[in-house]
């Protein structure tokens, strides 16, 4: 089978531009005032890419293990950090459980479907480790951010219900379980949802790089399936743990929310 | 008779975080099987002060004892099932009138206690004046007097040793109030519960004569009750 990909040369790099210019065309006669951000944009993507591609041509040469677990542990810390950033909670620090639940779950689910599903020897080969441990922190970063911005909403706007329950005897984890619930799920439907509608109204980025690289389509397909099941697998398991992590830091020792209305 | 103290207060400050101190050195004893109205001005601190004694808030000096032991010392959801504090706004779960007077008996802290029947649960709906209503009725179509009395009687399953009562019958009709009000007496009168009540409106007890606490300035005071005020 033909794997040759055809190459982009720099040119035509630069031909690609011609689209940018299109849409800053558009916003400057709109006035969209997005000539910045487009700008911005179009230089970040080029520098990030580009520095992307070179570490990962570094990382495939030097083939070490211990390079490899820390451009992943980077990748993470990025992805908590972005976390912090998006989830706008004051009262209580949530970025070291956050780090720590996704190093945990990530490291695991990346670990199985390296090691275990695909059989990639050894298992840290970077490049299975690094581009499918990327995809899992990605996706699942998302869902994170969506369940923990709805469990600490919600346990402020149901914070009457809760100590309602407390009052009734409850312990913190009965009195927080729909809370719980309700942020464990609003994290994880995304990527259920997604496998619902994968390859009949999108076709997926993996699999196109895959059958643009002269990959069998069924060999493509398999590598996203795998994906797919990953995804969901890192998603439950990444928001279960914050989840968990958070809301112990939610309440005190006797049971209290320490969470106040945001006024008081 | 020496009526034993029921929860001590000793040297007690607190603030919200962030907020001006609201108590300051505060230290009083209630007695077991006492009835207590507890007044003064709104923002003073009378919910703060009950929201204390059934540790929903943590003092920032000082400490408080129930039954002669400080409240950390008991673990917080059995301490908060023999101190119950009913919210001055009802609360209810999304579901039927059945399922939220079992929603104690979910809780693990709760196991131990026998499950009333539904026998049970009619006699009390009909003692607190709910007769009308259906166990299989949600608990949503219920209307706020209702709902009240309808979380009084889910603590009360509970037989907690001492009520807090949060300004039951600010939201309530006359013959709410009054049922609630005059159930509280005989909870106290028969059943030697402690009571404490915040009270705005005026509270004409009819079988028991109550102590007043009047919570104003950081401090609470205890006074004679004065029919008369």
């Amino acid at each position: 089978m033909e794997s040759g990909i055809i190459d982009i040369g720099l040119g035509q790099l630069a031909l690609g531009l011609l689209f940018i210019l299109i849409a800053g065309s558009a916003s400057l006669y709109h006035s969209l005032k997005l000539e910045k951000d487009l700008l911005t944009g179009t230089a970040r993507t080029f520098a990030q890419l580009f520095l992307l591609g070179y570490v990962l041509k570094f990382l495939f040469d030097i083939e070490d293990y211990r390079l490899v677990l820390s451009v992943f542990s980077f990748m993470i810390l990025f992805a908590a950090w972005t976390i912090y950033g998006r989830v706008k909670e004051k009262q209580i620090s949530f970025f070291l459980p956050v780090f720590l639940s996704m190093m945990l779950s990530f490291f695991f689910i990346s670990f199985m479907v390296t090691a275990v599903i695909v059989g990639v020897k050894p298992w840290w080969k970077p490049q299975y480790f690094i581009p499918l441990g990327g995809m899992v922190i990605g996706n699942s970063m998302n869902a994170i951010a969506i369940a923990l911005e709805r469990f600490l909403k919600e346990l402020r706007t149901n914070r009457h219900e809760i100590e309602m329950k407390l009052c009734l005897g409850a312990d913190y984890k009965e009195a927080s379980h729909e809370t719980l619930k309700n942020a464990m799920r609003a994290g994880m439907i995304p990527s259920i949802n997604s496998m619902m509608a994968v390859g009949i109204v999108f076709i997926p980025g993996m699999m196109t790089g895959q059958i643009l690289a002269g990959a069998d389509p069924m060999t493509a397909i398999r590598y996203q399936i795998v994906i797919m099941v990953m995804i969901v697998g890192a998603t439950a398991l990444g928001t279960l743990f914050v989840v968990l992590l958070v809301r112990k830091r939610c309440f005190s020792q006797g049971h209290q929310l320490l969470l106040r209305p945001e006024n008081r | 008779m020496i009526q034993k103290t029921i929860i001590q207060i000793s040297d007690v400050s607190f603030s919200y975080p962030g907020k001006q101190a609201l108590f300051t050195n505060i230290s009083i004893a209630l007695k077991k099987g006492c009835f207590y109205i507890i007044n003064g001005p709104s923002g003073g601190g009378k919910s703060s002060l009950l929201r204390l004694i059934n540790r929903l808030e943590e003092p920032t000096r000082g400490q408080i004892l129930f039954n002669g032991r400080p409240l950390s010392s008991y673990h917080p959801p059995l301490l908060r099932k023999q101190i119950l504090y009913i919210q001055q706004t009802p609360s209810v779960i999304d579901g039927r009138i059945r399922e939220n007077l079992l929603l104690p008996f979910t809780f693990k802290s709760n196991k131990g206690l026998a499950k009333p029947d539904d026998k049970m649960l009619l006699t009390l709906l009909k003692d607190f004046r709910l007769d009308g209503i259906h166990l299989d009725d949600h608990a949503q179509n219920l209307s706020v007097g209702q709902l009240q009395r309808l979380c009084f009687i889910r603590g009360l399953l509970l037989s907690p040793e001492l009520i807090l009562l949060d300004e039951p019958t600010s939201a309530l009709d006359d013959e709410s109030s009054r049922i609630v009000e005059s159930k509280a007496e005989e909870l106290c009168l028969a059943l030697d519960k402690t009571v404490l009540m915040i009270s705005h409106r005026k509270f004409k007890p009819e079988k028991i004569v109550p102590d007043l606490l009047h919570v104003a300035d950081g401090r609470v005071t205890e006074n004679k009750w004065n029919p008369a005020s």
